[in-house]
């Protein structure tokens, strides 16, 4: 796809730029690893323990999860919308799909980097010598790369949607907090049919039943990489939409 | 090379172009004139392949606008009116992204962007932050981004907006030194920065074609703004029995079309002759004969502006000599 690494490295290089990227990471890290501190001495140094909360067990997790997508996504496209980039973009020989895809994969890469202080974690024991069991590791590892690009998909999605960066990551913000909170909506409805149709589609089972446990369950692979793959065909057509606006 | 059939497009219920049709030829410098909403962005913006036109159709080398859309945007540099630049780049890295995005390999790059930054003055600024860019330097900047590709076809939107007059002087001696080597659409309401680069100009209005010629042509044939203004002195001031019949005589000189007689102070007669040719010496005749005292007999040929301004103003009446005369000249901005 013409452009895609292009417009990749422009965002991945656009976003360290700017002071928030810097300012998230540094917040983030810092909380990561006084939790990550605090749960080790609270459970008198068990890493499995500590590993599994901070790789995908504790609310701050889900929190972190939540809301930093959609503080990533929220200038990619509605920002250049306004500015005139995507403008210059839409009229260079690159497609709306490279243009969309190449924002995603910046977004993505960051959150990967993000993700990546539990493997830095789980190196740093293994070379003191307490090695952790690193299939779980790897699998939460993976499984937060997966919800992350979910969340980034659907960021793009409301930042193509909308005209203020302020909104866009607002509405992702709701729509995220409502897909993790679907079982619980769907609890307060007396319908077995519902529940089962909602636990189909439960991100955190998805996550916890599978890639947190260390077992690459090809359904939930492709439970994600479907959601992701449809919400940016969603921001794609959205994108392709202002043209007729 | 560039050929629009019955363009239209429509923005809810404002139709912003409207049937729109023109032809330009490989290596012609058009110019896009208009006041503002007369539709030239649009119009621009679908030859780019940013928009879709909602009827019609139009082709760039050959290549439909909607359906062949990046075979299109291989050949054009276009820069729109907002001059879209990374702030947070440097502008050598701006150009070199821009050149990525055009599939250029990385020894073309390393060719080009000094050869295009030399060309348009900003070679000297190539480790800048854009973002820390005049104005009048960013905008060549953008015109470095357009042109990096080497397009066969360039298109620049308002390429003067918001530039003071002296950057406006050197963004147009830019641009005629790109005539030649591409084919060149360059659209303004500023009729001076049209008439001063474009030899061709497509005025437009409410989103139509109002007129498409050179500017002698458009003044020869859609003119009808050229006069002859002839002043006399009456006598009534000086008690006479002033000129009965004078008006009478001018307007039946063969050429006169229409005659109209003007304010004047007391004891002076004053027309203008509305006519395609000189008739001063006819008038002069005319006057020796009469035993008229002549005070004023002058020609004015038709302006641009004055057509511009019928046309896309609609208005009838002539401009008042002295903003005509300034806004006519290439400089008078300046």
């Amino acid at each position: 796809m013409r452009g895609l690494g292009t417009i990749w490295r422009r965002e991945l290089a656009g976003l360290f730029v700017a002071p928030l990227a810097w300012v998230l990471l540094a917040v983030a890290f810092a909380l990561n690893g006084w939790i990550f501190v605090a749960i080790l001495k609270e459970r008198n140094g068990d890493l499995i323990t500590a590993l599994r909360f901070m790789g995908g067990e504790s609310l701050t997790y889900w929190a972190f999860m939540c809301f930093l997508p959609p503080l990533l996504t929220m200038r990619l496209i509605s920002e250049e919308s306004r500015n005139g980039m995507l403008e210059f973009l839409l009229t260079a020989p690159v497609s709306d799909g490279a243009v969309v895809l190449g924002k995603f994969l910046a977004a993505w890469s960051f959150m990967g980097l993000f993700w990546s202080a539990n493997l830095v974690y789980a190196a740093a024991l293994h070379a003191l010598g307490a090695p952790p069991d690193w299939p779980p590791v790897l699998g939460g590892y993976l499984g937060a790369l997966l919800v992350s690009g979910l969340f980034c998909a659907i960021g793009l999605l409301t930042s193509a949607a909308t005209s203020t960066p302020a909104l866009a990551a607002f509405l992702a913000l709701v729509g995220n907090t409502l897909i993790l909170l679907l079982p619980q909506l769907a609890g307060l409805f007396d319908a077995a049919w519902l529940h089962e149709e909602v636990a189909a589609v439960d991100v955190i089972s998805h996550f916890q039943r599978s890639f947190l446990v260390g077992v690459l369950d090809t359904k939930s692979l492709a439970f994600f990489v479907a959601w992701t793959g449809f919400f940016l065909f969603l921001a794609s057509r959205s994108v392709e939409a202002k043209r007729w606006r | 090379m560039i050929v629009a059939t019955h363009l239209s497009r429509r923005f809810g219920p404002l139709l912003a172009v409207d049937d729109l049709s023109f032809q330009i030829e490989a290596g012609e410098v058009v110019g896009f004139l208009g006041p503002n909403g007369a539709g030239k962005t649009t119009t621009l913006r679908i030859l780019a392949g940013f928009l879709p036109a909602t009827s019609g159709s139009a082709s760039v080398a050959g290549f439909d606008v909607l359906r062949q859309s990046m075979e299109v945007r291989k050949r054009i540099g276009y820069l729109a009116e907002s001059v879209p630049l990374y702030g947070e780049h440097r502008v050598e890295e701006m150009l070199d992204f821009q050149g990525r995005l055009h599939g250029m390999s990385r020894a073309d790059r390393r060719r080009r962007v000094p050869e295009v930054l030399e060309r348009v003055g900003v070679l000297d600024r190539r480790r800048q932050l854009v973002g820390h860019l005049s104005r009048g330097l960013r905008q060549r900047v953008g015109l470095a981004t357009a042109l990096l590709p080497d397009p066969e076809v360039l298109i620049l939107d308002e390429p003067t907006s918001g530039l003071d007059p002296l950057q406006r002087i050197e963004v147009r001696r830019l641009i005629a030194d790109l005539a030649g080597e591409h084919t060149l659409i360059v659209s303004s309401h500023i009729l001076p920065e049209i008439e001063a680069v474009c030899p061709r100009v497509l005025i437009l209005s409410r989103g139509r074609l109002a007129a498409d010629g050179s500017r002698e042509e458009l003044v020869r044939t859609l003119g009808g703004g050229s006069r002859v203004r002839v002043e006399l002195a009456s006598g009534a001031a000086r008690g006479g029995p002033g000129l009965p019949g004078a008006a009478d005589r001018l307007r039946a000189i063969p050429g006169v079309e229409r005659l109209r007689e003007r304010d004047a102070v007391e004891g002076v007669l004053a027309f203008d002759l509305d006519c395609e040719v000189d008739l001063r010496p006819a008038v002069g005749e005319l006057a020796r004969r009469e035993g008229w005292t002549l005070r004023e007999l002058s020609w004015r040929e038709a302006t641009l502006e004055e057509l511009f301004a019928r046309i896309a103003l609609e208005l009838d009446e002539e401009l008042p000599q002295e903003s005509t005369e300034a806004a006519a000249s290439p400089e008078a901005d300046a």
